[in-house]
């Protein structure tokens, strides 16, 4: 099985504050780490590699220090790396990012699948996943806490607020998976030497097809106008009527409107 | 892209994410119980922890001395006993690499990857005059006859291959290299140590342990020679431990002096907690200097020694200090066996003796500095 | 390209049932927009959940009526979605709720309309046309004001349970129902969905509801009360110090610094008056409510609901009606 996993390079912590000079978030001091849940995303690829055989591939889109993190991955097991690197891709928002990855994808030819975590821990958004599933035209499970593999096909175990969905799902597919799916390793110390062994391509903007209002700013149909640190939110205190029965209705019924009680209790 | 430093970064973000996931949460529970819980001596095995610094031809990662320190000083954040511990092991490394013939090499230093490998020196009858000691070894046909008894190896009965001191003429001291598989090894007695408690710290008993020529490290009459050469890299290492351990005291320290309120005021806002504070912060970083320096010196063929007298020195003396500085600032909390505060002052006071006293250490730094005047 | 001054709000509803955060998206745009509120419901045939959507006062309800589609996959309703605006015309907005399924289709969707999308909102404003929104980064340490000025539909997910919903009669709702949409199926997924059951966990850290206990309910009674208030809720029991010097209760059932720090949906307080140390161990929780005989206790400043009386009795009555 080919599998490319997309990965991020995000900060360190996600504990960051807004520098009141530029204001911009400071980031001073703050390592990169790959984005814990592209780590499981990484880690259900070997298993699934381990299980049915193929190649590994590992795919990010930043500046040349995130080459760090696929080496990374690459001392962890994958078997090569890829990174999409050019000044053109700066400033792109998830359609812009997921645009340039899915063309990359698309350039390595005869992918079966494509896993990515459920949302970077920086940006929260996790609509990159389904973005290159659309740009590549198959089909899509997100969210995915359990996957086995067969040789073409995957079933994959994956819950909705009160529901859970049992799913087998054919090749080529986009997958992304939660935190819950397995336990990533730690890179292993002797591997980090031997991974320079493997290769790491990188691809600028020319060695894709792509259109350039589709890049970067350009290709970004957001506009983030500002930043703040959040206001610390008082909570509303809604007393409830002093008898005890009505008030258990009253606050059964703002429960249910909540979604934190369903029929069932 | 420059691997060396990749190399780097990545070892140290592994070890931090390994750090703060598997070692911190159980600083407390491996002081009290006096053990590696968590699994983690066979998690520090699979993770190839123990092949760190060991050379590439053997198997090894081949990270330098800076790097080595610098990972050493990540999980000394979380747990000081298991800092220990890889020290022990990689000064061990680091004597076979210098002193061993090919032949002792080749059989040893694969091993060195699953094997913790221990260097003993102290014996009852003292630690600071070699002389002193009575184990030796006898020159019978091809083959050396080992006796005696060694005490307070630090990952005594841990470790499982040991580098030890013994006479080979009454005024003549070599190392041999033995194994617990050995016929005649035994272990002895554990330590029962104040601090650093989840590092074991004991005796081993040799009954007329049978080597072949190759296991002698070095030549004989190298003793003292290797001896010195061993303490200089563990005392680097352990200015990394050291400065591990003020860099917990630090985490302590500001997350309750920001959360701690007197009168509705943080105690952080306070002169005499900022005081004690900036006294920990100033001691964690010169302690970093001190023994990033030694290693760079150790990394570039230059010599080491007073630097790393210096870091294991200041540090062992500076976080003592500095603990006692958290443990005031904590008060009640930081008096009490529930929290962590006390059991980095018992960690940090072991350093203090081990590997050569505070005082000697004095006498080592003097005497080069005047050397270096002469 | 011609945008319909239309809010368009897709309704998630989960195994025939509507989903709640529908309601209060619905009431969030009413309050904020002057043009017609739409809401997309896909539902099977037989299924009538337009009438329960209504009550909350939307200006058109569209119903796609097709039992496959109801039971389409991200792919299959994104294809039937991206029909529905070819046919209906581009809304100025478009919404969905920042759930599993909201955050999966919504991408999709935008990929295929090459149009912006900002995820997770917990605010969101109009200036004219432009719908000015207000997303969480970095875990919510960071705010981020978002636009999308010259792309349409604006598309955002918006979190649930952070806009209240308003019953109000729309007297002007028109509800279209639509049978004949077209949409492309697709073959390689094959989906079995069941209800999950709520789970009862003992490990306080991780259950989704708590029901914990103070001093003030330190009695048999009590006790006994707010056990079986536990069961009906599928909940695990929390305490205060206090109650750790009973046989039943230890450390790894107390709330707070020297104990636990717990993040449940839901936490039922009873008899609990507030002090820090318990206080610390709760600013996980989502939703919480406090029962104590002293009006002016500590724990209802950091509650959403609160009742001064008997707390005992209070539990009584919640779990009789549950």
């Amino acid at each position: 099985m080919k599998i490319v996993v997309c990965i991020k390079q995000v900060p360190e912590t996600t504990n960051v504050k807004i520098n009141e000079q530029t204001k911009n978030i400071d980031r001073r001091g703050l390592g990169g780490v790959i984005n814990s849940y592209d780590l499981n995303a990484l880690q259900t690829a070997l298993e699934i590699r381990k299980k049915v055989g193929g190649e590994v591939i590992t795919l990010t889109m930043g500046p040349d220090d995130f080459a760090v993190s696929l080496q990374e991955t690459l001392a962890l097991g994958a078997d090569k790396g890829v990174l999409l690197s050019d000044r053109a891709f700066a400033g792109a928002d998830t359609l812009a990012t997921g645009y340039v990855l899915g063309e990359a994808i698309e350039k390595m030819s005869d992918v079966d699948l494509v896993l990515v975590g459920q949302q970077s821990v920086d940006a929260d958004t996790g609509q990159v996943g389904p973005i290159i599933a659309e740009l590549l035209q198959v089909s899509q499970v997100t969210y995915a806490e359990k996957i086995e593999a067969r040789s073409n096909e995957l079933l994959i175990n994956r819950k909705l607020d009160n529901v859970e969905q049992n799913i087998t799902a054919k090749l080529p597919l986009l997958v992304t998976v939660t935190d819950k799916i397995n336990q990533p390793q730690y890179t292993n110390i002797v591997e980090i030497a031997k991974s320079f062994d493997k290769p790491i391509t990188t691809w600028h903007a020319r060695d894709l097809n792509l259109e350039d209002s589709r890049v970067g700013q350009a290709g970004s149909p957001t506009i983030v106008r500002s930043i703040s640190e959040p206001v610390e939110v008082t909570k509303i205190n809604t007393r409830l009527s002093d008898d005890p029965v009505t008030a258990a209705k009253e606050l059964v019924l703002a429960l249910k409107q909540k979604n934190i009680l369903t029929e069932e209790a | 892209m420059d691997q060396k430093q990749t190399s780097k970064e990545i070892l140290l973000r592994m070890v931090k994410s390994f750090t703060e996931n598997e070692v911190a949460p159980y600083d407390m529970e491996i002081d009290q119980t006096r053990s590696y819980v968590n699994d983690l001596l066979n998690k520090i095995k699979k993770y190839d922890f123990l092949s760190t610094m060991l050379p590439k031809e053997y198997g090894g990662a081949g990270f330098d001395g800076e790097t080595t320190a610098a990972m050493i000083n990540e999980i000394a954040r979380g747990n000081a006993s298991l800092a220990v511990t890889l020290e022990g092991h990689f000064k061990s490394i680091d004597q076979i690499v210098k002193y061993g013939n090919k032949s002792l090499q080749e059989e040893y230093l694969p091993q060195a990857k699953s094997r913790i490998i221990a260097f003993s020196m102290t014996e009852p009858s003292g630690g600071s005059n070699p002389l002193g000691i009575t184990s030796h070894a006898e020159h019978v046909g091809n083959k050396w006859i080992i006796n005696g008894d060694k005490i307070m190896i630090t990952n005594g009965g841990l470790a499982e291959i040991y580098c030890v001191l013994v006479k080979t003429a009454p005024k003549e001291l070599s190392f041999f290299v033995v194994d617990k598989d050995m016929e005649g090894f035994e272990f002895g007695k554990r330590e029962n140590f104040l601090g650093l408690t989840g590092a074991p710290v004991g005796e081993i008993v040799m009954n007329n342990i049978e080597v072949d020529e190759n296991h002698l490290l070095g030549k004989v009459g190298m003793g003292k020679e290797i001896g010195d050469s061993a303490h200089n890299d563990a005392r680097v290492l352990m200015g990394a431990v050291l400065t591990g351990i003020m860099e917990h005291e630090l985490n302590i320290v500001t997350d309750y002096a920001t959360h701690r309120k007197a009168l509705d005021t943080p105690i952080i806002q306070m002169q005499a907690i900022q005081r004690k504070i900036a006294d920990i912060a100033v001691a964690k970083e010169t302690t970093k200097l001190l023994y990033q320096k030694a290693a760079w010196l150790k990394d570039h063929g230059q010599d080491y020694e007073e630097e790393a007298a210096m870091a294991k020195a200041y540090g062992s003396r500076s976080a003592v200090k500095s603990g006692d500085n958290a443990l005031q600032i904590l008060g009640g909390y930081g008096y009490s066996l529930d929290y962590p505060v006390e059991h980095l002052i018992r960690d940090a006071r072991a350093m203090e003796i081990a590997e050569g006293t505070v005082e000697k250490m004095r006498t080592t730094i003097a005497l080069i500095e005047a050397k270096n005047r002469a | 390209m011609t945008v319909l001054k239309e809010n368009w709000i897709f309704a998630e509803n989960d195994l025939q049932k509507n989903n709640p955060v529908t309601y209060q998206l619905i009431t969030k745009m009413k309050q904020i927009s002057h043009d017609p509120v739409v809401v997309i419901l896909i539902e099977e045939i037989d299924a009538k959940l337009e009438n329960e959507l209504s009550e909350y006062g939307p200006d058109k309800i569209i119903t796609i009526k097709d039992n496959d589609l109801a039971d389409g996959d991200d792919l299959e309703i994104t294809n039937a979605l991206a029909n529905l605006i070819d046919q209906k015309g581009t809304p100025n907005t478009l919404i969905f709720p920042a759930t599993v399924v909201g955050r999966s289709i919504a991408p999709r969707l935008q990929a295929r309309l090459r149009t912006g999308l900002t995820a997770d909102c917990l605010d969101l404003k109009f200036e004219d046309d432009l719908l000015v929104q207000t997303k969480p980064s970095y875990g919510d340490n960071i705010m981020c004001e978002i636009v999308i000025p010259n792309h349409r539909p604006q598309m955002v997910t918006a979190r649930p349970n952070v806009f209240s919903s308003e019953k109000k009669i729309n007297p002007n709702l028109k509800i279209e129902s639509i049978s004949d949409l077209q949409w492309k199926k697709d073959d390689q997924l094959v989906i079995e969905s069941h209800v999950l059951p709520v789970k009862t966990t003992k490990d306080i850290k991780q259950a989704k509801r708590v029901v914990a206990l103070g001093r003030g309910s330190k009695t048999e009674p009590a006790i006994n009360v707010a056990n079986d208030l536990k069961n009906k809720l599928h909940a695990t029991i929390g305490v205060t110090r206090p109650l750790t010097d009973l046989d039943e209760f230890n450390i790894d059932d107390q709330i707070g610094q020297s104990g636990q720090t717990i993040a449940p949906d839901l936490l039922v307080n009873l008899g609990i008056s507030g002090a820090v140390q318990y206080t610390s161990g709760i600013s996980n929780a989502k939703i919480i409510v406090s029962a104590n005989t002293d009006a002016n206790a500590q724990i209802f400043k950091y509650s959403d609901y609160f009742f001064v009386g008997n707390a005992t009795e209070f539990a009584k009555a919640l779990e009789a009606i549950l």
